[in-house]
């Protein structure tokens, strides 16, 4: 008798499980989607407050998910303005004075070069797989595309910010449409559109990121990438302060 | 018998019951002195208490107001709320508001938040641009100093030319970032057109605790550092005003009210910051001004309780001075003496003790209250940095200040209590039968 519940317990389970662990291989292929073993990237990021709109350019390379270094290249004023993250620490480099200041944990929450994006975002992006535990949500046909919803709940003994993300991915080509950012109360505190998606080797990224937080209406942060290449060689060296030191930053 | 004659025989009885009150008084010397002793400390420590509480609350002002506040404040709506960056007052605001009501002093005040750093470590921060020589007039805030001298200028050049400009900063930042005057700051914040502002400062000062959150991360700089670090050119986030008068607050209040409004008839302000809002001390420290409305019925009650606990002495000592009397009261009143004589006679007694009490009690409490003026009570080995209350730091120190009336007004509470209290045993001696009595 017992044994049947067990097995009856152990068939209803066995789907679950299955599903967990294809939205955990979605949520890898997508937390490594712009990163490759390593990458080099050029974009440009829109900042729009009710208060002034900024474009920025940046350079950007990484190496894996624990490394990466952003270089600001207009406007002028900015110029040469750094971020490296390696690891959980963020140091930006100001040319202006030409000092490294690093970022202390307290300012995790703080936002990331006026934009709206956090610093938080530079260093835990990268962990969906590490913190959340993801399963698939919906399956099938929304507004005329075939998507796969993920919801990511954070881990018990995770240290992150939000209390859910979900996420929809086409079902064919596994890249992201959008991605919802909601607190511990399930209230929704922003939005991230993706689009723009262009076939690079073997995988479609998105070029274009929308961020639009909802408690400010009318204001956003976009990042379009205009070039990016992956497997590059750049030694985890090229991820140091003294990179960031030496001023003109190239691997 | 004429009226005259009446009374002046009333006058010579009341003088005669004196006599005898306080003869009968020192019948049993050490049991009245005792009971002096009960109400007179009593009544020493009513004053003490009062000079304490006087002290600590005119304190309290002066800390709410003179050292960093001042006594009105005007911002936009969107900065007293949220410190929203944006929310300026225009600039040639200051000098119409200056223009107009010449007898106040006025310090116009910017604020940012921040990421200062040092080589070793670096944390969040508050800044606030002064102008040093209108804030000097205001608050004593750059006059706090626990480290170093204030100059907000600019203090040298790095190799690059880049010029470094003097801060002040709270003495439990200092702390926390291990800064002494001399050593290097550096400030990253995002600046009001979005760029990543950014510069280097010297620490010439480092500020005795004031508010809670500046002591933990304020970084004071002069307008001038502010502007170049901020790019923010509109206007300023706080006036904070001091009245010569404080008679004078809400009339001030109203005027600056009136006067504001017209000026935004004038030059018409964005909508994002809000309306602009005038404040006085009272409301930008409600804690500190609830404390300080109800630190007088504190005093009341603790007085009335000292003096009550006190007054039980007098009450057993007229109980039993009453109770050993029966016989002779029993006599007394044999021979023809009035049974409200007898009370009266009682009541001197009580009066008699009470009096004498209470120029002992006022002398040693002035003596003492007065002792608080000069000394106060140092708690600084417990509390080196003061203790806060409603986000304000307070001095460790306790100092009185003695008001006269306060000392009249607890020697009359003392001597009404000590009386009503003698009423019982008095009102026990007129119900006695005089053949019982006797017995």
């Amino acid at each position: 008798m017992s044994a049947f519940f067990r097995y009856l317990a152990l068939l209803m389970l066995l789907p679950s499980l299955a599903l967990a662990r294809d939205a955990d291989a979605l949520m890898r292929h997508i937390d490594g989607l712009w990163r490759g073993k390593t990458s080099q990237a050029t974009m440009t990021m829109t900042v729009t407050t009710r208060r002034y709109e900024r474009a920025m350019t940046m350079q950007a390379w990484s190496r894996g998910k624990h490394y990466s270094l952003i270089v600001i290249e207009q406007p002028v004023k900015d110029k040469g303005v750094a971020t490296l993250k390696v690891e959980q620490n963020i140091w930006n480099y100001l040319p202006k004075i030409n000092r490294v200041t690093k970022v202390p944990s307290s300012m995790m929450a703080g936002s990331w070069m006026g934009s709206h994006f956090t610093n938080d975002d530079l260093v835990k992006e990268s962990t969906f797989e590490d913190d959340y535990d993801s399963q698939i949500t919906f399956e099938g046909e929304r507004d005329g595309q075939a998507i796969i919803e993920i919801t990511s709940i954070p881990k018990p003994d995770a240290a992150v910010v939000w209390g859910k993300v979900v996420m929809t991915i086409d079902q064919q080509v596994l890249a992201p449409y959008r991605a919802w950012y909601y607190d511990e109360e399930g209230t929704l505190i922003r939005t991230l559109v993706f689009d723009q998606w262009q076939q690079q080797e073997d995988r479609t990224i998105p070029m274009r990121l929308s961020l639009t937080p909802q408690d400010k209406p009318g204001e956003s942060t976009v990042i379009t990438y205009h070039d990016i290449v992956f497997d590059i060689p750049l030694d985890t060296d090229f991820f140091s302060l003294k990179t960031l030191k030496r001023g003109r930053i190239t691997p | 018998m004429s009226p005259s004659s009446v009374q002046d025989l009333s006058g010579s009885r009341l003088r005669i019951f004196l006599f005898m009150a306080w003869r009968n008084l020192w019948r049993y010397p050490v049991r009245s002195l005792l009971t002096v002793c009960a109400l007179s400390g009593g009544l020493a420590m009513v004053i003490f208490n009062a000079s304490l509480m006087t002290g600590m609350t005119r304190q309290m002002v002066v800390y709410a107001t003179e050292v960093s506040t001042g006594h009105i404040q005007v911002h936009r709506q969107a900065f007293a709320d949220d410190q929203d960056l944006y929310a300026t007052l225009p600039w040639p605001w200051l000098e119409a508001i200056e223009a107009d009501f010449p007898q106040l002093h006025v310090a116009p005040r910017l604020y940012a938040a921040g990421l200062a750093s040092t080589t070793e470590t670096s944390t969040g921060v508050m800044i606030r641009a002064v102008d040093a020589e209108r804030e000097r007039a205001v608050t004593r805030m750059l006059g706090q100093v626990r480290q170093g001298e204030v100059a907000l200028g600019v203090i040298d050049e790095t190799e690059q030319g880049i010029a470094r400009y003097g801060v002040a900063v709270g003495a439990q930042l200092a702390r926390n970032m291990r800064l002494a005057p001399g050593d290097e700051l550096v400030l990253v914040t995002q600046a009001a057109d979005g760029s990543i502002g950014n510069a280097l400062f010297v620490v010439t000062a480092v500020l005795n605790p004031m508010e809670l959150n500046f002591d933990r991360m304020g970084v004071v700089m002069s307008l001038e550092a502010y502007r170049q670090l901020m790019f923010l050119e509109e206007g300023f986030h706080e006036l904070a005003i001091l009245l010569d008068d404080l008679d004078q607050l809400e009339a001030i209040q109203m005027a600056l009210q009136d006067k504001l409004a017209l000026l935004e008839q004038q030059t018409p302000l964005d909508e994002w910051g809000g309306p602009v809002q005038v404040r006085n001390w009272k409301e930008l420290n409600p804690a500190v001004s609830e404390m300080l409305a109800v630190s007088n019925s504190m005093t009341l009650i603790i007085g009335l309780i000292i003096v009550a606990l006190a007054s039980l002495g007098m009450l057993n000592t007229m109980l039993m001075a009453v109770h050993e009397r029966t016989r002779e009261f029993g006599i007394l009143m044999a021979i023809g003496m009035k049974k409200h004589w007898l009370l009266v006679m009682v009541l001197l007694e009580a009066l008699c003790l009470s009096l004498l009490s209470a120029v002992i009690g006022a002398l040693l409490g002035s003596w003492l209250g007065l002792r608080m003026e000069d000394t106060g009570i140092d708690f600084s080995d417990m509390m080196p940095d003061g203790y806060d209350w409603g986000g304000i730091i307070f001095e460790p120190v306790m100092k009185g200040w003695l008001e006269p009336s306060h000392v009249l007004y607890a020697s009359l509470m003392m001597i009404v209590v000590a009386l009503l209290a003698s009423l019982i045993p008095s009102w026990r001696s007129i119900r006695l039968k005089p053949v019982e009595a006797m017995r």
